[in-house]
């Protein structure tokens, strides 16, 4: 593979408001590279949403670049190079959970439609709940049902922005565990949005640590825990350090503070 | 002990929970309908009861049984109802059913029409800020003119047109209907969540696959509390297009004769029918909505 997933040099992004301008990014260079899974860390306010809805094009930067692919944003979402995960589930209520994962395969005129969901709403353990709707299933279920939607045409690139946050600790263990997995089979390039340090430590190769006001790169951690890790692995010491190291960025970056 | 009789009887009490409270009303309005027929029947009645010698059971045989009367009884209007819908062939222009259906056809034809026209002129809205800007205030507008201002000069001018009888009286509905349901579907087509509409940017979704894909579908409770209301006034559009140019059949005919002749038995009764119409024009639609919802896997 030629060249980054992603590339960003000196990316800003300013918001407009009736009072006065917000730097939601400032000057933040990042590369993530084919199979990487990046996570952004930081508090609220830290642009780390913003900065992934700059990758899929929902935003548009002030200043700099960005590449996705080699290309620009606009253009690699017109080519549909990536799925994207939102905080809230965002499943459509009168469709069931088939029909929701075969959503974007309608909308993009995809061929092997029944193949394709059956295969994804396996991977994401939802095999028997084809003919549910959103409503009946509980909110771990619903956010994998979106996690097999981002993933049902098959994109190399998954963006994910904040899935797990809305869930109790129990059940985002669970999923966490079962996102490893599924991302170790795929070999699909995650960039992962969270607020969470031992979800982002257990997760990643590459954490990205972000601070607020003006929202900026405090640190990029390189992770190189064992890739056939279990929840168990938070309890060593690797894991600990660098769980210590993500929160000095965060300190340093004044991310604790008012 | 003693709070456990309560808990239990409570559900019962909820469940057969209608039919008190409506049956207390219609009960209510009965003795006061009653009670009024006899003071406002006077002018008619008073010498008559006199002339028979008065008494309480005099005062009433005369108020609730006047041939003329300015207020009714309900039980006249009922059998002017039984008379006129069970005793007559219903292709007879003497039977009440004739006349509801020509109104009904009329008021069936607007609300589809209105509807139509309320739902592509909600789409317009939704996808374009010049149209929303330009289209609004007229919107608004045709609603503050009183209808039976309007009325009459649609009936004329598509008369010299050479359009008379459905026609015309349908227009009247359709100006009146489709009014709702533009307002309810911008409010249906504009209520996706925005994670919603982004995700179909995500997806490089055309225009069209969001509309059918997500804004419509997402539109449709709004839809059918719309056509609710879109029905019922289809129907008074109906009624009221038939007033202005004297027309011969419909319910709109029959108050109108009604009031000519001063046969206001027929005119409560046509009210009645009228009113009757309405309310299961409403119901269907509301039967439409749960089974369509249903369908559509909303949460029971």
């Amino acid at each position: 593979m030629a060249g980054p997933v992603i590339s960003a040099r000196e990316l800003s992004l300013v918001f407009q408001t009736a009072d006065a301008p917000v730097y939601a990014l400032s000057k933040v260079n990042l590369e993530v590279e084919d199979g990487d899974f990046v996570s952004f860390i930081g508090p609220s306010g830290c642009g780390k949403t913003t900065l992934l809805r700059v990758i899929a094009d929902l935003e548009q930067a002030t200043s700099g670049s960005i590449t996705v692919n080699g290309m620009t944003p606009q253009e690699a979402r017109l080519k549909r190079a990536y799925g994207y995960v939102f905080q809230a589930p965002a499943l459509y209520p009168w469709r069931t959970v088939e029909r929701n994962v075969g959503l974007p395969l309608e909308i993009m005129g995809l061929d092997h439609a029944v193949e394709r969901i059956a295969r994804n709403l396996e991977l994401v353990n939802l095999k028997g709940f084809e003919k549910k709707f959103p409503w009946q299933l509980s909110g771990g279920m619903q956010q994998r049902v979106s996690i097999a939607r981002a993933l049902a045409f098959d994109p190399k690139l998954l963006l994910m922005d904040e899935p797990f946050g809305a869930l109790d600790e129990i059940v985002r263990d669970k999923l966490n565990q079962q996102l490893l997995e599924l991302w170790d089979r795929t070999k699909k390039t995650v960039v992962f949005v969270t607020h969470s340090i031992p979800e982002a430590v257990f997760l990643s190769t590459k954490i990205v640590v972000m601070s607020p006001r003006p929202g900026r790169i405090i640190d990029v951690i390189e992770t190189n825990l064992p890739g056939n890790r279990t929840l168990d692995i938070r309890e060593t010491p690797e894991f600990l350090a660098l769980a210590h190291r993500v929160r000095e960025g965060l300190k340093a970056g004044h991310s604790y503070e008012d | 002990m003693s709070a456990a009789p309560a808990i239990a009887a409570k559900p019962v009490a909820r469940e057969s929970g209608n039919a008190l409270p409506v049956t207390a009303v219609c009960l209510c309005i009965l003795l006061v309908w009653y009670a009024a027929a006899i003071p406002m029947n006077w002018v008619v009645t008073g010498p008559k009861i006199e002339a028979a010698g008065g008494g309480l059971s005099g005062i009433l045989a005369f108020s609730w049984n006047e041939a003329r009367p300015v207020l009714p009884a309900p039980h006249q209007i009922a059998q002017e109802l039984w008379k006129s819908v069970f005793t007559v062939a219903p292709w007879m222009p003497k039977s009440l059913l004739y006349h509801s259906w020509v109104t009904l056809s009329s008021t069936l034809l607007g609300f589809v029409l209105g509807s139509l026209l309320g739902v592509a002129l909600a789409i317009a809205i939704v996808h374009s800020t010049f149209l929303a800007k330009s289209l609004m205030p007229w919107i608004i507008a045709s609603q503050t003119i009183p209808i039976l201002a309007i009325a009459p000069m649609v009936i004329v001018v598509l008369g010299s047109l050479g359009f008379t009888g459905l026609v015309p009286k349908s227009l009247i509905s359709m100006y009146l209907c489709f009014f709702p349901v533009t307002i309810g579907m911008v409010k249906g087509l504009m209520s996706p969540e925005t994670t919603q509409l982004d995700l179909m940017r995500t997806y490089n979704a055309s225009t069209s696959q969001v509309l059918w894909k997500l804004r419509f579908p997402a539109s449709v409770p709004f839809l059918f509390t719309s056509l609710k209301v879109a029905v019922a006034i289809a129907l008074t559009g109906a009624i009221v297009g038939e007033l202005p140019t004297g027309a011969i059949a419909g319910i709109g005919a029959r108050l109108l004769q009604g009031s000519y002749y001063g046969q206001t038995v027929q005119i409560w009764a046509a009210l009645f029918m009228g009113s009757f119409l309405a309310a299961a024009l409403v119901w269907l639609v509301g039967v439409a909505e749960r089974v369509t919802l249903r369908r559509m896997g909303v949460k029971p």
